[in-house]
């Protein structure tokens, strides 16, 4: 077995450039640098989407299910590169590619803790597939298939 | 090689069986406009031919592994030219022509 990383919310505020309202991931752990690796995303009633999303009733948009899902696979590429902390590893976080396909078979609602998985599937120069899943609980909210991007310029490991 | 006439016909066929089925996954996967009968065995698939972009290749990496289990990598990008270069790894990684299903 690979040495397993995690990486508290602090440590992923130094590695991914998102900031309130769009930084989600709360935590990540069992993470395999440049392969796979799940996170943690708290839903609380304050989150600021619920205000719109919907006014009588709150539902987290699946959108941001899938941003979610992202920056753990953001958090899964920086892993390879052990000097967090550094500006350089907010510098590699790529873009979403394409999703290929996602099916989501549960709301999500205030008071439900996120499990996310990701692992990173064939890749073909700089874009690499991800098979992606969330549960609450032992239920599945959200599976599929995203693409990211690495960043043109940022090294390939 | 000493391939008899009918051995010859019987790989001649599993070759255009082979041509035909990846044409079908090529249409079903990156849902394209064209039809699968219209795409030619060396019709370029990117630039002018059928105007792939680059996810589109990640597509085609995906389509031949789930498909055949063979594994595309950065330095075979010649794969990409045509049906018949993908169909020629295929073939090359596979030892053989890999039984085809009728489509």
């Amino acid at each position: 077995m690979p040495d397993l990383l995690s990486f508290d919310a602090d440590r992923i505020r130094a590695m991914l450039p998102h900031r309130w309202p769009m930084l989600l991931l709360d935590r990540a752990f069992d993470v395999d640098p440049g392969r796979s690796g799940s996170g943690i995303k708290n839903v609380t009633v304050s989150e600021p989407f619920f205000a719109g999303h919907f006014p009588a009733q709150s539902v987290m948009p699946g959108v941001l299910l899938i941003e979610s899902m992202a920056q753990l696979v953001a958090v899964i590429y920086g892993a390879r590169h052990p000097q967090d902390g550094s500006s350089d590893a907010a510098d590699r976080v790529g873009y979403l590619g394409a999703i290929r396909q996602m099916k989501f078979s549960r709301l999500v609602v205030p008071g439900d803790q996120l499990l996310l998985h990701a692992r990173l599937g064939a890749s073909i120069g700089a874009l690499t597939e991800v098979s992606v899943r969330a549960s609450v609980g032992s239920e599945v909210v959200a599976r599929g298939s995203l693409v990211v991007s690495e960043r043109p310029g940022a090294d390939a490991a | 090689m000493s391939m008899t006439h009918d051995e010859l016909r019987k790989h001649a066929e599993e070759r255009t069986a082979l041509n035909q089925q990846l044409k079908s996954l090529l249409v079903d996967n990156l849902e394209l406009a064209t039809p699968a009968s219209e795409i030619g065995d060396d019709q370029p698939l990117f630039g002018r031919g059928l105007e792939l972009d680059s996810l589109d290749t990640l597509e085609i990496v995906v389509m031949v592994e789930e498909n055949f289990g063979v594994s595309i990598s950065d330095d075979d990008s010649g794969v990409f030219g045509s049906v018949n270069k993908l169909a020629d790894f295929i073939v090359e990684q596979a030892g053989g022509i890999p039984a085809v299903e009728n489509a």
